[in-house]
């Protein structure tokens, strides 16, 4: 009896695994279902806070007034990054997640591990429901690439949501002052930053050139800017620490040394370049509203500009793009197409213009910049104007398994460079070795 | 007495009522039990056996005691972030705890006598530990910034030049040489002035609350031995150090074994102060911090739930070497 | 009482103007010690009432150069505010009276009745105050899913976004248990044998004269409850998805993103925040000292 049941067993599970490796041509047909137009509900975990909660909020009210297909969304705010993404390892363990969720792409490596994230690809090329070619290509080619996973058979497993990039934020009034251009190569950044540094008669710095950043994907933006690149081509070690990565933490170290940068505090940089005791900061497009609204109470001139590069030539200047995605968990049929119909709404040049323009992220489509929403948003911020124009610059930071332990890495190694506790070519050598063997061990 | 011949009673009839106490002593912990056991120690049963697989988000394959390994000895990235994590709690135990109670004991010392604003003094020591540490890490981001923090400015005020605080992963004792131009082995660096901002902050949290447990103790003392002590023309110091301390030893020990319970398992306080990184340079990384990195930043819940476990022991092991050593030592006054 | 203890012998005339010298050298301590452990909420408040440049002026200003009430008004409005207090006081106050029945009845059965198991059942309890709360956060989480997968079998109890997933693990705490069974034990035991020869169950003695001679307790281990319940964070975060039934600490850590660098607006919140439980332990520290003092720390 129990021996029967045993080969019973085992032949279903054959049979399955056989089905399961055969190749699948009707693999697009869950992409290619309709909606009955019954109320289908779906629930998006976000991290967005804020103004842009409200303008995310104000996008799902459309959606949900006028898809005409029976959708309604539900869009929750989950805290932080860091704690959407602890919430949603809990709920996988719990098999009770969103429909949707949003999330970085080494958040979307760790939830394939336990397979529970969908291809997106079968629903952005189905005829039925997916987008036309020249829809396709108006996205721009990064933000497929970050979206594409190399270690799980280069499948689509999220999509591009509130997208930004690395950018340097200046102030104006500063670089008049010691008269001076906005730097465009790194040896101009160094000497302007040294030239705008105060300090007052007991030797106490009162403005700075530049706040140092300690996140790893800011030293990534500078080694893109100077040219190099920040994993090998077969993706089993680091390349960030070539010249150009020694480069990068040669410069802190020097202006850590003549007082010309600082480590600020939380988010002290935006008040300072406000307040006029700093010239230059990195961060993210996204911090646009921030110091818009720090001019707004106490104006002063700035804009933004793309990094300081190695090449004058266009075409090879480069930044670190960043901001997060969101994925789609397997659910029913219905919820998955559901959840890929608000996103690709989202993502139509008309709410992307419309987005990009209340929430201060970028714009996922080129077609999107033609949109009369952005020109009156670009008319009255100029910034989010001088940001958008250097997208084309931007790409994606690497996704691989173990790339979040590396951040810790590189944070660890430029904090090791500017508080003295080894010299740059130490620093990244250790790091570097502790990189490669991390990601050794996430193979 | 008529205290002596009513037990007599009472152990006959409580005897005889045995098995109907019993099954009502039961229904008055049902609650208790069936909540505790559902919500604390069922969990805890389930986090054990996560402990015993490779977890990677997934439950994976068997392992056995080799998540407990790994941390220990067997891993060559893990194991070394243990050993490390396990140094900076000890550290910020001793950083911690003895000045804790030492201030706490001589406020409550002198809040004990009477004296005017007594009521004042008692509700102002006690408002940081009502306060969460969340709120108050908002406001100790100030005192203690590099730049524009109120220490800096009355160092400055002293001479002392401007210090990085929860920035700074140097030791202390590192820091203190340098200045005289004096170059320490790393071995004698001490904890980074990061971790001891963190355990300023801590003391500051706790002093109301170990003042109060202080003067909870200092009014069990019976007013007795004072008297006995002055009719003998012993003047305060001598009270203190001969009758005060002595007799005050069981509450100090308790609060010595809560405040390192307290701080062996402490998260929020390090988790607030340092973003959650355990920085600058990992030199706040306590072993409860390194549970949350390896659980909830990188997805390896037996990992993680192994390393629980082994504070767990370690807490236990902690709390029987204190009964062992320091408690003989205890005068328990009867 | 202790007045005496600080009375120097008269009549020793060398020694006469100690005293004073002695209480002012004793309130100076008291006061620098006071000052510093005050100093944070000082500036709380103070930057909670400035403009955004003055709060971020260096060094700080003592006191507002002007006056700024609207960074209140400012601060509530853009947060549902309302709502997070009403949850948190919902929850706080139900978990504590809840949990201050379970522990009455707990404590009891320990410290005045007689069973099999007793010592064993009381270290298990304590053992749980022992487990970092981390290690024992996704099984939890998984319990209050409303999955029947997840559970292995078991029901789970598909509770997010509730008042009872805040509310029910939390009514029963070993600590509280512990804290009434030491103040039980420090209740002459004749009166327990006087009324039982009365022939007083144990319920009827518990409440009739058990727990009016245990205010201090009750209030004690009631106001460290609703400490807890009230600054609860990463448990209400992660098992609500919705502001319906979010705490204000949970609303606090959100606006602390949202705010940015306001750091006016981020000081007005939190002073609102922090304001009530401070005056709640204003009204009720007196007795804090006394049912600490009763509850028998001696081992």
């Amino acid at each position: 009896m129990r021996v029967k049941a045993a080969i019973l067993a085992t032949l279903m599970l054959v049979s399955a695994a056989c089905s399961a490796a055969a190749p699948a041509p009707q693999q697009s047909t869950e992409a290619d279902i309709t909606l009955s137009g019954a109320p289908v509900g779906i629930t998006l975990w976000h991290a967005l806070s804020g103004p842009q909660q409200v303008a995310l909020d104000a996008m799902v009210k459309k959606f949900n007034e006028t898809n005409g297909k029976g959708i309604t969304v539900s869009a929750l705010n989950q805290g932080n990054y860091t704690q959407l993404y602890q919430k949603t390892l809990g709920a996988i363990q719990a098999g009770a997640l969103p429909e949707l969720a949003h999330a970085y792409e080494s958040f979307v490596a760790d939830y394939m591990k336990a397979d529970v994230v969908v291809d997106l690809g079968a629903y952005k090329d189905s005829v039925k429901n997916g987008l036309a070619k020249a829809s396709q290509d108006d996205i721009y080619k990064g933000y497929y690439d970050t979206n594409t996973f190399p270690q799980y058979g280069n499948k689509l497993l999220s999509w591009p949501f509130t997208k930004s990039l690395a950018v340097m934020y200046v102030n104006n009034d500063v670089l008049k002052e010691i008269g001076k251009p906005i730097p465009k190569t790194w040896d101009e950044f160094e000497a302007t930053a040294l030239a705008a540094t105060k300090k007052d008669s007991s030797g106490k710095v009162t403005r700075y050139g530049f706040a140092f950043n300690t996140d790893a994907s800011y030293f990534n933006a500078q080694v893109y800017a100077r040219g190099g690149t920040l994993m090998a081509a077969d993706n089993k070690t680091v390349a960030w620490n070539g010249k150009e990565g020694l480069a990068v933490l040669q410069m802190y170290d020097r202006m850590n040394k003549n007082g010309s940068g600082y480590s600020p505090k939380g988010f002290d940089f935006q008040n300072d370049l406000a307040a006029g005791k700093l010239a230059f900061f990195l961060s993210s497009t996204s911090t646009l509203p921030f110091i818009r609204d720090l001019a707004d109470k106490a104006p002063f001139s700035w804009s933004i500009a793309n990094l300081p590069q190695a090449t004058t030539d266009a075409t090879k200047q480069k930044t670190v793009q960043f901001g997060a995605n969101v994925a789609v968990f397997k659910s029913t049929p219905e919820k998955q197409l559901a959840s890929w119909l608000f996103i690709r709404w989202m993502s139509d040049t008309d709410q992307s213009a419309q987005f990009a323009s209340t929430s201060y992220y970028m714009p996922v489509r080129k077609t999107a910049a033609d949109s009369q929403t952005l020109k009156d948003y670009w008319a009255k911020v100029p910034q989010g104007k001088q940001g958008f124009d250097l997208i084309q610059y931007s790409s994606p930071e690497p996704n691989v398994r173990g790339q979040q332990d590396i951040r810790d890495v590189i944070f660890n190694m430029i904090t090791e460079v500017i508080t003295g506790k080894s010299t740059p070519d130490t620093a990244i050598a250790t790091a570097a070795t502790k990189s490669n063997q991390i990601l050794k061990d996430a193979q | 007495m008529a205290a002596e011949v009513i037990p007599a009673n009472v152990r006959a009839s409580s005897r005889r009522r045995l098995p109907v106490e019993a099954i009502q002593a039961w229904l008055f912990l049902l609650p208790a039990v069936l909540i505790l056991g559902v919500f604390q120690i069922f969990p805890a049963i389930a986090a054990f056996y996560m402990s015993l697989f490779k977890w990677d988000v997934v439950q994976g394959a068997f392992r056995g005691v080799g998540n407990y390994t790994d941390w220990l000895y067997d891993n060559s990235i893990r194991s070394p972030d243990f050993w490390r994590s396990l140094s900076t709690t000890f550290t910020y135990v001793i950083f911690t705890v003895p000045l804790e109670i030492a201030v706490a004991l001589v406020i409550a010392y002198l809040l004990f006598q009477k004296m005017r604003g007594r009521g004042i003094y008692r509700t102002v020591y006690y408002l940081p530990y009502v306060t969460s540490f969340v709120a108050a890490a908002a406001v100790f981001f100030w005192v203690f910034h590099p730049q524009y923090g109120l220490i800096n400015d009355l160092l400055g005020v002293v001479g002392i030049g401007p210090q990085r605080w929860l920035d700074e992963p140097d030791g202390i004792f590192e820091l203190a040489a340098s200045a005289f131009g004096v170059i320490l082995p790393s071995w004698l660096a001490g904890p980074s002035l990061a971790l001891v901002v963190i355990s300023l902050v801590t003391i500051w949290h706790y002093l109301g609350y170990q003042i109060v447990i202080f003067l909870a103790g200092l009014s069990n003392i019976s007013q007795e031995y004072y008297e006995a002590a002055r009719l003998d023309g012993a003047n305060e110091r001598q009270i203190f150090t001969r009758i005060t301390l002595p007799l005050l030893s069981p509450t100090t020990f308790f609060v010595f074994t809560v405040a390192s319970i307290g701080v062996l398992r402490s998260f929020d306080s390090v988790y607030v102060l340092t973003n959650g990184f355990g920085g600058p340079l990992d030199t706040t990384r306590t072993v409860t911090l390194l549970v949350f990195k390896t659980a909830f930043q990188q997805a390896q819940f037996g990992l993680g739930a192994a390393l629980a476990f082994i504070l767990t022991l370690i807490i236990l092991l902690f709390t029987l070497i204190q009964f062992r050593v320091l408690g003989p030592r205890v005068n328990f006054g009867e | 009482m202790s007045e005496r203890a600080v009375t120097i012998p008269r009549g020793f005339p060398g020694l006469a103007p100690r005293p004073r010298v002695r209480t002012i050298a004793k309130h100076a301590v008291l006061i620098l010690v006071a000052g510093v452990v005050a100093y944070p909420f000082y500036f709380m408040v103070t930057s909670s009432f400035k403009d955004i440049l003055e709060a971020t002026r260096t060094p700080p200003t003592i006191f507002p150069s002007e006056l700024h009430p609207e960074n209140y008004t400012d601060a509530w409005s853009r947060a549902p505010w309302g709502r997070y207090f009403v949850n948190t006081i919902f929850v706080s106050v139900s978990v504590t009276i809840l949990e201050l029945a379970t522990a009455c009845l707990a404590a009891y059965a320990f410290a005045r009745m007689r069973f099999r198991g007793k010592n064993l059942l009381f270290t298990i309890f304590l053992a749980t105050l022992m487990i970092p709360g981390e290690a024992t956060l996704i099984p939890r989480y998984v319990l209050m899913s409303p999955s029947r997968v997840a559970c292995a079998g078991l029901p789970c109890l598909g509770w997010f976004d509730s008042y009872q997933v805040q509310i029910v693990p939390f009514i029963a705490s070993a600590f509280s248990i512990f804290l009434m069974r030491q103040f039980f034990l420090s209740i002459p035991s004749e009166l327990s044998d006087a009324a039982r020869m009365d022939g007083a169950g144990h319920l009827r003695f518990l409440w009739s004269i058990v727990l009016p001679l245990s205010v201090p307790a009750l209030i004690t281990a009631g106001l460290i409850t609703f400490l807890g319940s009230w600054n609860a964070f990463q448990w209400p975060l992660i098992v609500t998805s919705k502001p319906d039934f979010r705490p204000v600490q949970v609303g606090l850590s959100a606006f602390r993103q949202e705010a940015g660098s306001s750091y006016h607006l981020l000081m007005a919140a939190s002073t609102f925040v922090v304001a009530p439980i401070v005056l709640l332990f204003l009204v009720a520290q007196r007795y804090l000292v006394q049912g600490i003092a009763r509850t028998g720390i001696r081992g």
